[in-house]
């Protein structure tokens, strides 16, 4: 599974290019970090992936389909999408259902999705939160949550944006073991940070961005 | 000419309400361009920069354009004007009904842009001193802010939701209105933290920190200000006479 991203130009306001004619592959089997400074258009790339915004011109494909003819629900399944901001992804009234929604959206509910469910559950240590309301969450239980809510779609690529923002040197931790179990389970992964740490430990990729174009493209491990 | 008006934020709430509520009630084209143009004057006594409005208008008018379209296609009535066999894309009516949409959100833009003209303390100001509650004034005022920014936070909570795997468009209407019911959560969460935010920084610079609120600034309503409100309150009903007897 790869994402390839051909050409793409990119603004929110006409005759201002945010992304300037990029052109990259995301692979399955590497980690990659994007960094760049404030403004630098990470936020807008990230979404670009995974179809939320559209290029002005220039393509993106998933697996070879341009994202341009999927819909979004499509996208969902194969590319998992964690906002900067976990508020917008969290839908209901406890941390238990959030969990179960992508499947009562889609009407699926045989055992084995409900095993996963509680697998997730207990992986991103939110069992003792189950019957919480998420608005009162911490940020990092928020973040928690979304993510594994976006795991239970089982895509096979992550585009997370800052998760480690607001997150402290434990759960900062936490955050990377999960996923390093996520990479070990086959999972792709492109992670929007400056986290130094963060990027020593899991990154074999560095994309650095800048002036809207790819400054340097760098591979840490081989 | 009047080089600079400067009206009390009230009497400016005032206008805006009239101008809006007419261009809700108005259906006659003729009526809504006299509207139009009698809201482009006041916004020029203003000196409202009116490029960010047009800015917003022209971003649905493609939205209009297939509004006049649809209701070309689906209703028999008016003189066709552009038609593929015997089937009819724009007819007089269809025109007729989109010129219509669009002068009503023009005049709607154009006339809740006047309020931008007022800073927000002096609106809040200007409601307290009508004997609305402190609180909920500062509420309207910060509410006329946060609008741009809530329509964007909105955006991406239906495309997230999407994500979680629904395809929209193969769900048939009920299961639609359960699934679109489950946006409410984080629009609700979204504005009740932008409030908690918000007034952990106002305690923070002692807002309420006395009881009874002294403000040093006053608004005055001048002739001028009166004048305009009655002005306006009387031209409406006019307008509304004038509308329904002829
Ligand atoms: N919704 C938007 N509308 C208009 N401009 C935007 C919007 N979102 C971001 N921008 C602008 O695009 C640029 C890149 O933003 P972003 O992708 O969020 O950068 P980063 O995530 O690297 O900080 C910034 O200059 C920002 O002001
Ligand atoms: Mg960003």
């Amino acid at each position: 599974m790869f994402i390839h991203v051909s050409e793409v130009s990119f603004g929110y306001k006409k005759g201002e290019e945010i992304l300037k004619a990029i052109s990259l592959t995301l692979r399955q089997n590497q980690f990659t970090v994007i960094r760049g400074d404030n403004g630098s258009g990470k936020t807008t790339l990230g979404k670009l992936l995974v179809g939320i915004l559209k290029p002005d011109s220039g393509s993106i494909f998933i697996d070879g389909r341009k994202t341009s003819q999927m819909s979004l629900g499509e996208i969902g399944k194969q590319i998992g999408y964690l906002f900067q901001e976990p508020e917008r992804q969290i839908f209901t009234s406890t941390v238990g259902e959030e969990l179960s929604l992508s499947l009562e959206l889609n009407n699926e509910k045989d055992s084995s999705q409900q095993d996963r469910v509680t697998e997730l559950l207990e992986l991103f240590q939110l069992l003792p939160l189950i019957n919480q309301f998420p608005f009162f969450l911490s940020r990092g239980e928020k973040q928690r949550l979304a993510m594994a809510s976006i795991l239970v779609n089982q895509p096979k690529f992550l585009v997370l944006d800052e998760p480690t923002t607001g997150l402290d040197q434990v759960r900062r931790r936490v955050l990377s073991e999960l996923l390093l179990a996520q990479r070990a389970k086959g999972v792709g992964m492109a992670v929007i940070t400056h986290d130094e740490e963060f990027i020593n430990r899991l990154a074999d990729r560095i994309i650095v961005l800048e002036g809207g174009v790819i400054k340097s493209d760098t591979f840490t491990k081989a | 000419m009047i080089p600079s008006l400067r009206l009390d934020p009230r009497a400016k709430l005032v206008i805006v309400i009239c101008i809006s509520t007419l261009a809700v009630f108005l259906e006659k084209l003729s009526f809504m361009l006299a509207l139009l143009v009698a809201t482009l004057l006041v916004a020029w006594l203003f000196q409202l920069h009116s490029s960010r409005s047009i800015g917003r208008i022209k971003k649905v008018l493609s939205v209009i354009i297939f509004i006049a379209m649809l209701q070309s296609l689906f209703t028999n009535a008016g003189t066709p004007l552009l038609s593929i066999g015997h089937i009819t894309i724009i007819s007089t009516y269809g025109l007729q009904r989109g010129v219509g949409v669009l002068l009503r959100i023009s005049i709607i833009v154009l006339s809740a842009a006047l309020l931008t003209t007022s800073s927000s303390r002096d609106i809040v100001q200007g409601l307290i001193q009508w004997k609305m509650p402190y609180e909920l004034a500062f509420m309207v005022s910060i509410g006329i802010r946060f609008l741009p920014l809530l329509a964007e936070e909105i955006q991406d909570t239906f495309v997230a939701l999407q994500l979680r795997g629904v395809e929209l468009k193969k769900i048939p209407m009920k299961r639609k209105i359960k699934t679109y019911s489950y946006l409410l959560m984080p629009m609700v969460s979204s504005v009740l933290i932008k409030g908690r935010e918000l007034s952990m920084a106002m305690e923070l610079r002692a807002f309420r920190a006395y009881p009874e609120r002294s403000s040093l600034r006053t608004l005055k309503m001048k002739h001028m200000d009166y004048a305009f409100i009655l002005l306006s309150l009387s031209l409406t009903s006019a307008v509304f006479y004038i509308y329904m007897h002829y």
